[in-house]
């Protein structure tokens, strides 16, 4: 098969295997996640058929799509080296997760549609990975937005799932509000949304790139990957299913912002640049903290992706996107992992998330909570795991490059101990505290199966230069040169220490702070305020509370008065009344005078003519 | 071809005798009525489906195909029953089968009282519909646009929901205000050009090699643009549509809201804006903060109701407001995404009021606050509805996606701040489409729903409506994924009269600023394409 032929099928798997679903097996829930999972299979095979096929020039084919006047979207796939890994990524760890929900969703009343959401997940993703123009992204990128809300709304009879469905895809609208525009003001910029000819164009002409256009491009970024002020929809999102979340957080969705800032790097000016990298050091920074404020073991999570997003961006920011996509790469398989293992656990524990009603997990689920510890190092960034590296690798560049971004990026990986350590230490160790969690088993090998593996990536992932060349091309020569380049010697050996000592303090800290297995939190006991900040989420989402029910709607309310009031009902809802004014005023100018008639006859001509001259 | 062209008369014949058939013989046995009201309503569609594949090969005459020309007696008057379709007139012809169809089996399973006047009033609506977008006589344009809209005022007086009879004497107070309007720039024009035809082609010719005078373009297109402007519901007209809608019963608010509507937009880019564009660039600086208002204004107007059908109503008015810039914008770009937008909503905004009739029956409320559940006890319905509402707001994927994208893009060309505030548009038509869903189908039920509930088991949608569900869709989606079935022929027949190169007197700020001397050299070749065809 040639290229271009194994791309359709890469895209159409998924979209055919949503549609058959959703036409002829909407209440056959085995059938749908047969279906679904073996689409995903077929994926993956056909990515890695592909990748073994893959061309050494980048690869490029497209059919018009839509056409009027001189605007042109096409149809088009893009095969060059960020293809390859995303690809890999998206279709490996969504296989994994798709193994999982068969275990997971296997009691669940809804299960088809569940499976067919995956499916269009799927697709959409892909769609975005594989588009070769913005306009093309931009129609996958919607779609994402869609099936992350069909799947968040999975509970929907709960009030949470409503809302945070519906959350999610609104503030994801306000970032393509600026993404569309952004788009918009590239076609008329340069004449084409082709992204290799966009960069041609850059190329040559490097005054081509605008600080405005970058600014509103990224805004698809700050909302797909949840930065500031954009981010409020990522921790609700936890009101989904587990495996959903796995998928939002590790290959899919907050994975399309980066990767979109990976494409679109030519057109973002040094301002851009900068922008991106402080909104990423201070999200990195700053969800830390408010993860240490939550005790819903998914929220926590959510605040890390949140902060780990932080440290991918940053890492574009300070002009490296290649380690922004190895971060992605390593973190997609330890968040993939997290998620599914506090998936396990709260399918055991029959949906239980609080951490202070878990308890003794260790003994109760040894393998789940092994591979959760893997996926913890990783995160943490502990010495040779997965995330060491690629984290290692950012701080180091941030160290040589721009101190300040550097100072914020250790902050966040002390914290990051503290939190994951806050977790581990209170849901894993200790005795357990709620019969739910006295009466949990260790999950079926359906279940196991994804975890094992993930971990094993989790732990020796990031051992990049034993990956296959087409994988790690994206990114090699910039992690490469981070690791052994000269101008990053002395930052490397400096970080060599500071990082082993960020991780391993952030633990020390939580140790002392809350202790093994305590059942309360004992930082709320001490310092009541400041927890009640980062449980509030700093009061972000209480502004825009504040903003939607206070102000929006108030102004709706007010417009949606004026308009029945006086354009609906003085104007026109008395229209008899108004028909029959007419009437009497129309009897009353039959006076049978001549004299009025003059009068009435002077001032139609008046009116008359200021209406020909276009007066009104 | 005669067979084709012919076609183009049966079309609007068929549904036609059989509305009379019905209103004429009262004692027809059950099946019969549905025979006959089946057959007038699938034939048109069939007949859209033929000429569609018929379209390539046919013959043209300035643009048009399957042209037929039929002596009325009218013809010292200049007015002939001239029919034919070109690449514009042919989505909403198409449109005009589908909608006609979904609404004929929604109201064929409906329980109407007096089903056969029913029935046969939809019939000669369907009837001037098609021959609304087949008309190329302009006298005849707007002879089938009344005889569709006069049934819709008599359907709402006798099967009308709750306050039926203000809504309806609203209704036609507008409209027909409207319709007047537009007949006296009609007739204006004809006079004006002087050729003794009402014949659209005719007009064109003559009008294209003689332009009129600026007074006289303006003054007509004023009157065109605010006489079928009140009909397309254009900001501050535009409060007849959500009330009509939420009285009207549900087949007929589907024709007009889907089809009927489109009219004034139809006229406005067939006939207003080619003949007279003097008048459009004249008209187009107000226009504009007209059709923002549309966007933004009833947008958020949009967000403050809580019945159902009106918050549907409201919205159906919003996107008006995108076709307007559309218009605006006197592009290719831009007109074409009307008209795929103007396609796209009409099945939308069909399938919404539908669905929302659904609801009702369901919940015995229109207030979105008293509902919520249904989602887990009807399924098949909340999904229909969750496709519909992204429908509506523009999700890739579906038929309106396309004509939006392209009216944005076209009016950043015209002025990108007006395009980045229409833009906001689509975060507002995502809070009030979803907090809709949210409210109708996500959460628990109210209690006095549950109490309903207990006696009245929700129950899922009927097979009637089902397939008239299914049939919107199928239109949505075709277009949603391979649009160039309708936007080639847009495209060709819209490039003619609408360059890219905006008319002198429209305000525009050029944002193209390439000084790389490659791409130059690449807009100018896309621009001499443009223009040589344009001449062409």
């Amino acid at each position: 098969m040639d290229l271009n032929t194994l791309m359709v099928l890469i895209l159409m798997a998924p979209l055919l295997s949503a549609g058959v679903i959703a036409l002829f097996f909407r209440d056959r829930g085995g059938i749908a996640s047969a279906i679904s999972v073996c689409a995903s299979g077929v994926i993956l095979v056909l990515s890695i058929l592909l990748l073994m096929n893959a061309p050494e020039q980048p690869f490029e084919s497209s059919i018009e799509w839509f056409s009027l006047g001189g605007f042109t979207i096409s149809l088009g796939f893009l095969l060059d080296g960020h293809t390859h890994l995303l690809l890999f990524v998206v279709s490996f760890v969504g296989f994994w997760i798709h193994l999982f929900s068969i275990g997971y969703m296997d009691d669940d009343k809804a299960k088809a549609r569940f499976f067919g959401g995956l499916s269009i997940f799927m697709f959409s993703m892909l769609g975005i990975v594989l588009a070769d123009n913005l306009a093309m992204i931009f129609i996958f990128w919607e779609l994402v937005g869609f099936s992350s809300y069909m799947l968040i709304a999975h509970y929907c009879d709960t009030d949470e799932a409503a809302a945070a469905s519906k959350k999610a895809f609104i503030v994801n609208r306000v970032g393509d509000l600026g993404f569309l525009i952004g788009i918009v003001w590239c076609f008329w910029k340069f004449g084409t949304l082709n992204l290799s000819e966009i960069n041609w164009a850059v190329q040559m002409d490097p005054s081509l790139v605008v600080t405005g256009l970058g600014l509103l491009l990224i805004c698809g970024f700050l909302g797909k990957s949840a930065q500031f002020p954009l981010h409020v929809w990522l921790p609700d999102a936890m009101a989904g299913p587990t495996p959903i979340s796995a998928l939002i957080h590790a290959a899919t969705m907050v994975a399309a912002g980066i990767f979109l800032l990976v494409r679109i790097d030519a057109l973002l000016s040094p301002f851009v640049l900068e922008w991106i990298a402080w909104t990423g050091a201070g999200m990195a920074f700053i969800a830390g903290f408010v993860a240490l404020g939550q005790n819903d073991i998914k929220k926590i999570l959510a605040y890390s992706t949140l902060s780990q997003l932080g440290y991918m961006a940053a890492a574009v920011g300070i002009g490296l996107p290649g380690l922004g996509l190895f971060h992605l790469t390593t973190h997609a398989f330890f968040k993939a992992l997290l998620f599914l293992c506090s998936g396990s656990i709260i399918h055991a524990c029959h949906h239980e998330q609080d951490i202070f009603k878990m308890g003794g997990l260790l003994k109760k689920m040894p393998i789940t909570s092994i591979a959760f510890l893997a996926g913890m190092f990783a995160l943490m960034g502990a010495n040779y795991t997965a995330g060491y590296w690629s984290k290692e690798a950012i701080m180091t560049a941030a160290f040589a490059i721009d101190g300040p971004i550097f100072w914020f990026l250790i902050g966040g990986a002390v914290l990051t101990a503290l939190y994951m350590g806050r977790l581990f230490l209170i849901a894993f160790l200790g005795k357990p505290r709620t019969d739910k969690v006295k009466h949990c088993k260790e999950s079926g090998p359906v279940m196991i199966l994804p975890l094992l593996i993930l971990g094993v990536l989790a732990l020796v992932g990031g051992f990049y230069t034993f990956w296959p060349e087409v994988l790690s091309q994206s990114f090699f020569s910039e992690v490469n040169n981070v690791y052994h380049g000269e101008e990053f010697h002395h930052a490397h050996e400096t970080l060599k220490i500071w990082g082993t000592v960020a991780w391993i303090s952030g633990l020390v800290i939580a140790v002392l702070i809350y202790g093994v297995g305590s059942s309360t939190d004992r930082l709320n006991a001490k310092l009541p305020g400041l927890v009640l900040v980062f449980r509030r989420r700093l009061f972000i989402d209480d502004i825009y509370d504040f903003y939607v029910a206070k102000i929006q709607q108030r102004v709706a309310d007010t417009l949606g008065f004026f308009d029945l009031f006086l354009i609906s009902g003085v104007m026109v809802r008395g229209s008899a009344g108004i028909a029959g004014l007419l009437g009497v005023f129309s009897r009353s100018l039959h006076v049978g005078s001549v004299h009025g008639y003059v009068y009435w006859f002077l001032l139609g001509i008046v009116l008359f003519w200021a209406f020909s001259m276009g007066w009104f | 071809m005669v067979f084709d062209s012919t076609l183009l008369l049966l079309a609007i014949l068929i549904p036609l005798l059989g509305g009379f058939t019905l209103l004429g013989f009262r004692n027809l046995s059950s099946s019969v009525v549905r025979l006959v009201a089946l057959t007038g309503f699938t034939v048109p569609l069939l007949i859209a489906v033929w000429l569609y594949f018929m379209f390539v090969g046919a013959d043209q005459v300035d643009g048009y195909r399957f042209l037929t020309e039929l002596d009325t007696g009218l013809s010292f008057f200049g007015i002939n029953l001239t029919l034919g379709l070109n690449g514009v007139s042919l989505p909403l012809f198409f449109l005009a089968g589908i909608v006609g169809l979904a609404a004929g089996i929604h109201a064929l399973h409906s329980e109407a009282a007096n089903r056969q006047l029913y029935l046969s009033l939809l019939l000669i609506m369907q009837a001037g519909l098609m021959g609304t977008f087949a008309s190329i006589d302009i006298f005849f344009f707007y002879f089938f646009h009344e005889l569709a809209l006069i049934p819709t005022f008599v359907m709402i007086g006798i099967w009308g929901g709750f306050g039926r009879r203000s809504a309806a004497i609203e209704m036609t107070i507008y409209l027909t205000l409207g319709a007047m309007l537009s007949l006296l720039g009609l007739i204006l024009l004809y006079n004006a050009s002087g050729v003794d035809s009402f014949n659209l082609i005719a007009i064109r010719e003559y009008l294209l090699s003689q332009p009129l005078s600026d007074t006289l373009q303006n003054n007509i297109f004023g009157l065109l643009l605010f006489g079928f402007g009140i009909l397309v519901s254009l900001f501050p007209f535009h409060s007849w549509a959500p009330r009509g809608y939420a009285a009207a019963p549900t087949a007929a608010a589907m024709l007009h809201a889907g089809v009927l509507k489109k009219f004034g937009l139809y006229g406005l880019i067939q006939i207003a804006y080619p003949l007279l564009p003097q008048g459009a660039g004249h008209w187009g600086p107000l226009l504009v903060w007209l059709a923002l208002g549309n966007v933004v204004l009833i947008g958020l107007i949009t967000m403050a109701q809580r019945d159902l059908k009106q918050m549907v109503g409201y919205s159906s008015v919003m996107h008006m407001g995108y076709c307007f810039l559309g218009l605006v914008t006197f592009d290719a770009i831009g007109v074409g995404g009307a008209v795929i937008l103007m396609f796209g909503h009409g099945l939308s905004v069909a399938l919404l009021l539908m669905l929302s009739t659904a609801v009702f029956h369901r919940t015995q409320t229109y207030d979105m606050k008293e509902m919520g559940g249904l989602a887990s006890r009807t399924p098949i319905l909340a999904g229909m509805f969750v496709a519909a509402t992204f429908a509506s707001i523009g999700l890739p994927g579906f038929a309106n996606f396309w004509g939006e994208f392209a009216i944005f893009v076209a009016l950043w060309h015209y002025n990108p701040w007006v395009m980045a505030i229409a833009a906001t548009g689509i975060v507002i038509s995502a809070i009030y489409g979803l907090r809709a869903v949210a409210w109708v189908f996500f959460g628990k039920p109210s209690e006095a729903l549950e109490e309903h509930w207990r006696e009245n088991k929700p129950f899922e949608l009927r097979q009637g409506e089902r397939l008239a569900a299914t049939l919107l869709f199928s239109g949505l989606f075709v277009i949603g994924f391979f649009p160039r079935i309708f936007s080639d022929y847009v495209d060709m027949d819209l490039k003619p009269y609408f360059s890219s190169e905006p008319p002198a007197l429209v305000q525009s700020v050029d944002p193209v600023e390439i000084q790389s001397e490659v791409l130059v050299a690449d807009v100018a070749t896309v621009e001499s394409t443009v223009s040589g065809e344009g001449a062409r």
